[in-house]
Formats: C-alpha cells, structure tokens, sequence
C-alpha cells in the first residue's frame, strides 16, 4: 500500500516537473524570431485594460494599423509616451489605427490602465497574459513598432525613431514608414533595431 | 591619595581621547565622502576603436543601464569576476545605455552602491542603431548584453539577456588559458 502510494507521488512529480519544463523551455533572453518583411500577421484577441476581449481585426484601421509593445515602468517606453499619442492622433484621421501591447508580466491591467489615465494615453491598450503575442511577434523591447498595412501585411519592423530624448530626433523611422504606405510607395526604411527595456516575459 | 589625584584624571583624559580621535577621523571636517567612479562617454567610432583595437588579454564588456532590472540584478555577480580576472588575465568594460543626463549621477551612484571598479563608459549617441549593430547585427539592442572578445578583437562569447555566471566563467577561463 505504501509502495503504491510513492510510486504515485513519485508520477505526479514527474508529470509536474515535465509541466514545468515544458512551460519553461525557453532560455532567458532568448526571444522567438520575429516574423520577416511582407509576411502576414494573423488575426489575434487580446483583453483591453477593462478585460474586454478585443481583435486585432476590429480595431485595425482602414489604411493599415501599428501595434506599439509598451511598458508602464520603463524610462525608454515612458519618454515615448508623448510622441505615441501624438502619432496615433495624427494618423487616426489618415486611417491608420495605433494599438498598444504591454506584455510584461508584472504590469497587470489595473496598473496599464492607471498610466493610460496618467500620461493621457487615449489609443487602446491590450494586455498580452502570457506574452503570447510578443512571442509571436519576436518582440523584444519597449517600445518597439510593428507597421501592417490593410491586410496585415508586415511593413515596417523596430523603433519609432532614433532617439528617446524628443530633442534629439533626426529619423522619424516609424512615421516615414506610415508616410510612404499612405503615398503608395514601398517602405523604403523596413527595418531599424528598436531600443528600450526589454519585455519582462511571464 | 596623591597619585590617584593625578592619575584618574590623566587616565579618563586618554580615556576620552581614545573615542574622539577615531570619531573625529570618521565624521570631521576632514573626512571626505568617497567619489563616484567616472563614467566616460563614448561615441560608436570610440566604441569599435575600443572594441577592434589589439590588446595583450580578452576583453569583456557588458551593455546596461539603470532602468534595466536584470542588468542591476546581474551586476553583483559581474563584479565578482571583474575582481577575479581583470588583476590578472582579463579587460572588462562597462557601457551604459542610460542617458547622457544621468552621467554624474544615477550611473556612477550605482557603480558605486555596486563598488564597481572597472573602466565605465556611456554610450553618447544620438542614434544607437549604428553601434548596436557594429557590435551584433543579431542583437535587437535589448539589455543587458555581454560580449567577451579574445585578444584579436574576435567575438568569442556572447549572452543577450541575464549572464549566466557558471557559462561566462566557463567562456572566460577558455580564453584566458589560450592566451597565456
């Protein structure tokens, strides 16, 4: 009997330690690939800061829509809070729709929600449990751009510009690449490594 | 009766001066506050010159900054191999990613709070792209980032991401024993 009871503990260790190994395979630091230039981003459901599931679909814009990976705590994402608001206002009326992720783990909704408020963020944020999405989407940082055009096409890839002090702004890499799709020309700019915090992951 | 009138006196005095001397030594007016460790800047081109130059021992370096909650997490351990290995078989740099603000305060105060001793640099650029990708084309600029190069400037090890101290002593002792 009491054998039989350890070799039952000694199973439902094992299921549970294979659990947690498979849950966290991953090395820390190291971040899925992101998708390449001119592949298609799926459609996807996140809960908003009020844990209303919304889609990637019915909050795209008509002319292409910019997923922005944002943090509440970081310095980088924060000196950025401005110039996000600013692009999602300038662009709204352009048909292009911006929509904020925050896929850190320790920034629940109740805090995205509070900074939103704080720093007059009116664009919709999306709380990423489990950073699924930033696992798809290879994001590393905050902040860190992705730019899809109507079908979800990937366009452009990495920073809003080159610096985190406003001042010191010389390529609106993010904004040319908007620029350029509302033009119908091609993006000439696709790619540029994007500098912040890195996103804490669950 | 004669003598204890002396020599109490005389003994308390010493007595006393035994604390004051010590405490005056701490707190006076001549005691000074230790200075913080200088930071430098450096810009891209200084930071390849640095990088690429040829060198008599490997070179580490390790890319932070302030606001990143792994870099300062790892940091303890980082100086523990600085204090290891850079007396004897190794260059170690630090660079920071912070702002160029925070260059006399925030970064030397955590060097210091950290007793960080080795050569401390902050990246002054107004575009990082250039310098993150001389360093690692791979590498997304996410922190922290440890690179350690052998004496020819070639890379050798690298870990984006908390280091993993068992590894990188592992990469060090590696090129340290080649290079004796």
């Amino acid at each position: 009997m009491r054998a039989k009871n350890l070799s039952i503990l000694f199973a439902a260790l094992f299921v549970v330690a294979g659990a947690v190994l498979a849950t966290g395979a991953r090395a820390e630091g190291e971040v899925p690939a992101p998708p390449a230039i001119g592949a298609t981003i799926e459609d996807f459901t996140l809960p908003d800061v009020d844990n209303r599931d919304r889609s990637l679909k019915s909050l795209a814009g008509k002319n292409g829509t910019v997923l922005l990976f944002i943090a509440v705590q970081c310095p980088v994402s924060n000196a950025y809070n401005e110039r996000m608001e600013k692009l999602a206002a300038d662009y709204k009326a352009k048909g292009i729709a911006v929509i904020g992720i925050n896929s850190n783990v320790a920034e629940d909704a109740a805090a995205v929600k509070a900074h939103a408020a704080e720093h007059k963020l009116s664009f919709p944020i999306l709380k990423d449990p489990g950073n699924k999405i930033a696992d798809k989407l290879g994001a590393s940082v905050t902040p860190e751009a992705y730019f899809i055009d109507q079908n979800n096409k990937l366009l452009y890839h990495g920073r809003i510009d080159n610096s985190r002090n406003a001042a010191q702004v010389e390529s609106n890499d993010l904004r040319n690449a908007l620029d350029s799709a509302l033009a119908g020309k091609s993006v000439e700019k696709t790619e540029a490594k994007a500098f912040g915090c890195s996103i804490k992951r669950a | 009766m004669r003598f204890t009138k002396i020599v109490i006196p005389v003994a308390l005095c010493v007595l006393l001066l035994g604390f004051a001397v010590p405490a005056q030594r701490k707190y006076g007016r001549g005691a000074k506050p230790k200075p913080l460790p200088v930071v430098s800047p450096i810009d891209t081109e200084a930071l390849k010159g640095l990088i690429t130059q040829q060198r008599e021992r490997p070179l580490l370096v390790n890319f932070w900054a302030t606001f990143c909650d792994p870099c300062r997490d790892e940091f303890p351990d980082l100086v523990k191999i600085d204090k290891q290995y850079r007396p004897n078989s190794l260059e170690f740099v630090t660079v920071s990613l912070d702002d160029i603000d925070q260059i006399k305060t925030d970064v030397p105060k955590f060097l210091n709070s950290m007793s960080a001793t080795m050569p401390a640099y902050l990246l002054n650029v107004t575009d990082p792209e250039p310098a993150i990708n001389f360093i690692d084309r791979r590498w997304q600029g996410d922190l922290p980032a440890t690179y350690l190069y052998n004496e020819k400037g070639e890379l050798v090890y690298k870990h984006i991401g908390r280091v993993n101290t068992a590894e990188l002593r592992e990469a060090i002792e590696k090129v340290v024993k080649k290079s004796d």
